[in-house]
């Protein structure tokens, strides 16, 4: 019984108007038809819209609709109710086997790619998920190398600097107390972007530190030469040095022969490492005129007081 | 495994010179021996698809493979996309639980 009335079921669903399937009315002409049909068969043909699963069924209906009212002559005998809307006692023709029942399962895969160039297509969907993302990872983005010169003074005592980069940004960098040259600042995240979730990558600005006139630096010590008369290296004197950190006064004692080395305490670089001293190592500088008054005196005076610096070894300090 | 002669006369529509020169195209890929062409079942459903294209749905040739590469790309996504699922359904529930949250919510 219950059999008998699900198969009714069936058939009055098979039996539907088919001008009401195809949307259009009884005095609709054949190109009206024609054109209602080709609209809802390409809506509904089941290859085209594999996920619909009701596609299938709709497309037969409209394809069957068609079939009779499509026709003219099938159409008239329709209309006189000579056949019915299953197309009479004509057998229907057997269930058709559609594309996607082949392509959207299973190992189906034979027209994969058939469109690309398969020697240089060799991303598919995966590739694209997890293959940028996942075989390298959320990787880091990659680091942007650059070259900063700077002032001799600006490396020992610190500065900020504003650059801008070769994309335009502009970033300001904090060049720490003591800088060497030839050393690197990381910029942490001011790289190129990140890939995937990926963390951007660093800035890594190499320090390239000026020469300086008058300074020279080793480590945290800086070292300058001072030149002195002969009267001041003889008689002593208290005279202005420059250092990194401004003007001090130097105490220069009796008697300071040339290559002599002053310590200015804590007039060093100040770096982080500890504070560093500034050693001052003394020039004697003749005049540039010296006259034959003064050439007389000196040597009148060394031949009184005979000495020879090269007998001894020792470096006076 | 169907012959040429076999499939032309299995579909009322079908003219030979059509479905050669769709093969010719590439449109559709049957296997070839010393007898001719060989057509299997996704073949041959794939004539009728083409057959439904070109003759019912009016897609002139020419643009048949525009349409069908499409159709090629959509069905390879779902193959995929099915792939997905079944890796998806081998995880331990609260990753599936945490997957399906993520994937229903649209942005």
């Amino acid at each position: 019984m219950r059999m008998v009335r699900a198969r009714r079921g069936r058939r009055m669903t098979r039996l539907a108007d088919p001008y009401q399937i195809l949307g259009v009315s009884r005095e609709a002409t054949q190109t009206e038809i024609r054109k209602a049909y080709l609209r809802l068969a390409k809506k509904n043909h089941p290859d085209l819209h594999p996920g619909d699963k009701s596609a299938e069924a709709r497309f037969k209906d409209i394809a069957s609709a068609h079939d009779i009212v499509g026709d003219a002559k099938k159409r008239a005998r329709f209309d006189s109710g000579e056949i019915n809307a299953s197309g009479a006692e004509r057998p229907r023709p057997p269930e058709r086997e559609f594309y996607r029942q082949h392509a959207d399962a299973g190992p189906g895969s034979k027209y994969d790619r058939n469109w690309h160039d398969t020697e240089h297509f060799d991303s598919d969907l995966f590739a694209e998920l997890f293959g940028a993302r996942g075989a390298q990872g959320n990787a880091k983005g990659p680091d942007i190398n650059y070259t900063l010169s700077v002032d001799f003074i600006e490396a020992v005592n610190g500065a900020k600097k504003r650059v801008v980069m070769a994309d335009g940004k502009t970033i300001d960098i904090s060049i720490p107390a003591g800088l060497q040259d030839g050393q690197s600042l990381r910029l942490r995240g001011q790289g190129h972007p990140g890939i995937g979730a990926g963390a951007p990558g660093d800035t890594l600005v190499e320090i390239h530190v000026k020469p300086h006139a008058v300074f020279h630096r080793d480590g945290n010590t800086i070292r300058s030469t001072l030149p002195v008369t002969i009267g001041e290296a003889l008689a002593g004197a208290k005279l202005s040095v420059e250092t990194v950190s401004g003007t001090v006064q130097l105490t220069i004692p009796r008697g300071s022969n040339a290559g002599t080395i002053l310590r200015l305490r804590g007039k060093g670089v100040p770096a982080k490492s500890g504070l560093g001293d500034h050693l001052v190592e003394l020039q004697v500088v003749l005049p540039d005129h010296a006259d034959e008054e003064f050439i007389k005196s000196v040597a009148e005076w060394e031949a009184k007081h005979p000495y020879n610096p090269r007998a001894t070894e020792g470096v006076p300090s | 495994m169907i012959g040429e002669q076999e499939l032309v006369d299995a579909m009322a529509c079908l003219e030979p010179e059509a479905l050669q020169r769709w093969v010719e195209l590439g449109l559709v890929l049957p296997q070839t021996d010393g007898d001719g062409l060989q057509f299997d079942t996704t073949d041959v459903a794939r004539v009728r698809l083409i057959c439904d294209l070109h003759y019912e749905l009016q897609i002139e040739e020419s643009n048949l493979s525009v349409v069908l590469s499409l159709v090629d790309q959509l069905y390879e996504v779902r193959r995929d996309l099915r792939r997905l699922l079944s890796a998806v359904e081998a995880q331990p529930e609260d990753v599936r639980v945490d997957i399906t949250k993520r994937v229903t919510t649209k942005t």
